[in-house]
């Protein structure tokens, strides 16, 4: 197999976050939020690689120390929601009929919503910490991915294993967790990098709509944020968090991708 | 052959990119074809067939010709230009495909579709190029081409589109039509007619043919010559009634001896050991020597020679006339089985079974539909150590009636009764028992076996599942089971797509003998797999019936393999049971019509004696339909009247044990199918 370059620069920047969320603020040569009012909006220069803000603080030991406050809620709610998401779509996705048609309605339900919209009244109505926005963006994810999780293991359903299993006379649970569940880790995997992606996104625009966390927090989309207003003469301070915003979105997204070829591939073989 | 041939192929060997080696496909494969001539090419999954029928028209997809030439009428045409190849394509060389509904396009109506090609190739103009499709229709014998030209793919039957697929590859009045497997996914009496048409077309037309199949008998049919490919190479060719009767290569031998149709069912099928090798890494010598059973060290030292065997007869093997020693060898190593006679006991009785579909759409609750009666009154018994045959054709509801047996789906009347005992409707309202004691076989080893498990995983989980041995002892019981099909024991921790599709039908019957089950039910086991394979999956059931006392009920749609391996047989159409009785009786006359057509649509080996041939015409009515009549009338060749319609035929018993529905009186019937020669209706 081919290792293609988006594969090695993904995985490369996968660990180097890994790194930063563990150990960012320690990584950090600044603090991230003591004020330093003598080097504020500096531009991108030697010591400050990416510049400072309006007071004083290092651009770059704030992107550090932040990536935790933007990745780990990102990453708990993309779990909680494809949890959810598998678990009702396996459900509705095998029994089909009536008990299909109630599940999948409901999850339309939250599914008219749009995302950002949600997951704001969720926080608004819980109270704005990070558990809440883990929990609203969950709740974002969930009908998404068990839409994508149905579809599959209605595929699957339809296969003659599932067919010998209920002629044996096994129970629904071992068929849903012994027979289906294997075969749908290669669309679970993928979803979830994607969800984490997009997760990233949210969190980020929550933060930027101040909803879940306060200042002083270096989150990256209350970054982005209170930096807007210092976007003609200070740009450097919108582009960086921005540029690690999207930097790691993509990544997600190249990983997952190359994560579902590999595991794809046996499938195809049985199939040719 | 002083006219100059049609097609040439010379030497032609393709590739395909597959990793680091080159998968060499097809290698210095020659053969051609004269004008007005039929030339068959034979071949399992994977011989090539289909690549060389693209390289015709100079379509290989992913692949690169790395030597020889293909000549169309003396004109080289691998090296062609795009804008010549598309001139060529349709033109003078046309293609018919396996799948006629997707190679339609659904979206626009057929005589569009018919059009478009003339027109394209500046044969006819608008008017014209209509006018000329109505008259290809008639060609092909579509009743009513007027107002079949404005009909959308989805308006036809199967076999219909696959005519109208016909009638666009003649449009253009081609030199040369390939015809990919045309009728494999056909029903068989389907695929009879279709078989008649090309027959009746070479008549007509001047193209010759390539007609490519896995199926001798099918070549036999329509083909003057033929041509057998094993793996990538053209290992036999001659007239096609010569290969067939005097097969001078040991794989054509064991491929005609492996059909069943040929077959005395008291004999067993030869099956060809082993698996096709590895095309990235061609052997030196003989590509059949690791599978033949007459190869020596001569076989292995160098690829032999094409010798001439007989008047325009080749074949690739140094002992040409040593090759049909190979089904001796074949044979000596197995014991035929007995088959049991006299009466036995009932297994599983099954009476007035109705299985109805109610399918509700959307939100109209106040409509009521009309329900799918896909099985509608099945009264059949299975009877212990015997194998019951159920043969129909796709729509006849013989896999819903097996699914009915093993629980799958709940009846909606009639009862099911095994060892007397009543059985509930669903396997989990059956106790455990009763589960083990009936097991399935499904049709697709693809899809019958969990992709993510092991094959001992999947063998071992009903012994876990019933306690049929103390876990201990599960992995030796395992190991047993697959030496039972011929399964090396390496293969326990493989997982299954790593095994060939034969092997993988003997890892489900591994897996539903574990239970030491007393039935069988087979759906279909073996119609996706090759002729070959099919011969050794049939064989290990056979062994097995008579080494457990196994009662089988076979699903089947060819009777060639129902008459192999079925002691009595039930035929269904529509959902009915229409005759039952003892295997050959059935297959003697006289018959139900409907089984009569049955039983002219299937494909003859031996090639003499034009027997009486029924074909039918049309479609079955919609399985929503309410019958009062005879479920068979709407299509019957032997239709007496309005009674048809109106009346459901009695159910005659005959002397032989024998019971068929139908208002002709049998001596009637003995008469209309013996002495007068049927209506040919083609």
């Amino acid at each position: 197999m081919k290792r293609d370059a988006g594969f090695v620069l993904s995985a490369i920047f996968l660990i180097v976050i890994f790194v930063l969320v563990a150990f960012g603020s320690l990584i950090a040569p600044y603090s991230a939020t003591e004020f330093s009012p003598s080097s504020s909006l500096l531009p991108p220069q030697f010591p400050f690689i990416f510049g400072t803000d309006e007071f004083g603080r290092d651009v770059f030991s704030r992107i550090l120390s932040g990536a935790s406050f933007t990745l780990l809620p990102a990453l708990a709610a993309a779990a909680l929601g494809v949890s959810l998401g598998t678990i009702t779509g396996l459900v509705a996705g095998y029994l089909g009929g009536r008990g299909d048609e109630i599940i999948m309605r409901l999850m339309d339900v939250l599914l008219s919503f749009p995302a950002l919209i949600l997951a704001m009244l969720i926080v608004v109505m819980l109270g704005g910490n990070v558990v809440n926005v883990v929990l609203a963006i969950g709740v974002v994810f969930w009908p998404r991915s068990a839409r994508l999780v149905r579809s599959a293991a209605m595929d699957i359903a339809l296969s003659e294993f599932i067919d010998a299993a209920r002629a044996r006379g096994e129970s629904t649970l071992y068929i849903l967790i012994r027979e289906l569940l294997p075969n749908l880790w290669a669309f679970i995997i993928v979803d979830f990098a994607l969800r984490c992606s997009y997760g990233i996104l949210l969190t980020a625009s929550l933060s930027y709509l101040g909803i879940g966390v306060h200042p002083p927090t270096p989150a990256w989309g209350l970054m982005v944020k209170d930096a807007q207003q210092y976007i003609q003469f200070a740009p450097w301070l919108v582009f960086f968090p921005c540029l690690a915003i999207a930097l790691i979105s993509i990544c997600t997204v190249l990983f997952g991708e190359y994560i579902r070829r590999q595991l794809a591939t046996p499938t195809r073989i049985a199939r040719a | 052959m002083s006219q100059q041939a049609t097609l040439t192929v010379e030497h032609l060997s393709v590739s395909y990119d597959a990793g680091d080696t080159p998968l060499r496909a097809v290698r210095d494969v020659s053969f051609s074809i004269a004008p007005g001539e039929a030339y068959g090419l034979i071949g399992e999954s994977g011989s090539g067939k289909t690549t060389v029928a693209f390289a015709m028209m100079n379509y290989l997809r992913g692949g690169r010709i790395e030597g020889g030439r293909i000549l169309l009428q003396g004109q080289p045409i691998q090296d062609l230009p795009k804008s010549e190849l598309r001139q060529i394509r349709g033109n003078k060389v046309a293609m018919v495909y396996q799948d006629p509904m997707s190679s339609l396009n659904p979206g626009i109506r057929v005589g569009e579709q018919i059009a478009e090609a003339l027109r394209y190739h500046g044969i006819a103009d608008r008017a014209g190029a209509r006018a000329r499709a109505v008259r290809l229709l008639a060609d092909v014998n579509l009743p009513d081409p007027e107002a079949m030209v404005d009909r959308y793919p989805h308006q036809l039957s199967g076999g219909q589109q696959q005519r109208i697929v016909i009638a666009m590859a003649l449009a253009c009045e081609p030199d040369l039509v390939i015809m990919d497997e045309p009728t494999t996914g056909l029903d068989v009496t389907t695929e009879a007619v279709i078989l008649d048409l090309i027959r009746e077309l070479r008549h007509k037309i001047n193209a010759s043919i390539l007609f490519i199949s896995h199926n001798i008998a099918v070549v036999a049919k329509v083909c003057d010559r033929v041509g057998v490919l094993y793996a990538g190479e053209l290992v036999e060719e001659g007239r096609v009634a010569e290969v067939i009767r005097r097969p001078k290569h040991p794989y054509t031998v064991g491929l005609v001896a492996s059909m069943p149709s040929g077959t005395d069912r008291s004999q067993r099928l030869a099956s060809i050991k082993g698996s096709l090798p590895d095309l990235t890494k061609v052997p030196q010598g003989c590509i059949f020597a690791d599978r033949c059973l007459i190869s020596r060290d001569v076989c292995l030292a160098e690829r032999p020679p094409a010798i001439e065997v007989g008047p325009a007869h080749i074949s690739r093997c140094l002992f040409p006339d040593e090759a049909q020693d190979v089904i001796q060898k074949a044979e000596a190593r197995v014991v035929a089985p007995a088959r049991a006679a006299g009466p036995a006991e009932t297994v599983m009785h099954i009476d007035d079974l109705k299985l109805w579909y109610t399918r509700r759409r959307g939100l109209r609750v106040w409509h009521k539909p009309q329900p799918v009666r896909a099985v509608n009154g099945v009264t059949l018994d299975i009877e212990a150590g015997r194998t019951l045959a159920v043969v129909g054709e796709s729509g006849s509801g013989k896999s819903t009636l097996a699914r009915c047996v093993v629980g799958l789906v709940p009846p909606t009347g009639g009862a099911i009764e095994f060892h007397g005992e009543r059985l509930g409707g669903r396997a989990r309202q059956r106790g455990v028992k009763t589960r083990q004691r009936i097991q399935i076989i499904f049709q697709n080893p693809e899809s019958a076996l969990n992709p993510q498990r092991t094959v001992g995983e999947i063998i071992a989980r009903p012994l876990k599942l019933y306690n049929c041995v103390e876990p201990s002892r599960i992995d030796e019981r395992v190991a047993e089971l697959m030496k039972a099909v011929n399964l090396p024991a390496r293969y326990a921790s493989r997982y299954p797509h790593q095994l060939s599709g034969g092997e993988k039908q003997r890892v489900s019957i591994a897996r539903v003998l574990g239970t030491e089950p007393d039935l069988i039910i087979c759906d279909e086991p073996t119609s996706a797999l090759d002729i070959s394979v099919q011969a050794a999956v049939l064989n290990a059931l056979s062994d097995l019936q008579a080494r457990h006392g196994l009662s089988y009920m076979f699903i089947s749609h060819d009777l060639g393999v129902v008459r192999y391996i079925s002691d009595r047989v039930a035929v269904m159409y529509l959902g009915v049971v229409v005759e039952t009785g003892p295997t050959e009786a059935v297959f003697k006359a006289p018959h139900h019509p409907y089984t009569e057509s049955l039983v002219a649509a299937l494909p003859d080996l031996s090639g003499n004696g034009e027997k009486p041939e029924v074909r039918l015409q049309g479609t079955p009515p919609s399985p929503t339909a309410r019958i009062k009549g005879c479920v068979f009338a709407s299509r019957c060749p032997r239709k007496v009247g309005a009674i048809c319609e109106t009346t459901p035929p009695p159910v005659q018993n005959l002397a032989d044990g024998r019971k068929l529905a139908c208002h002709i009186p049998v001596d009637e019937l003995a008469r209309l199918q013996g002495a007068v020669p049927a209506v040919a209706v083609g």
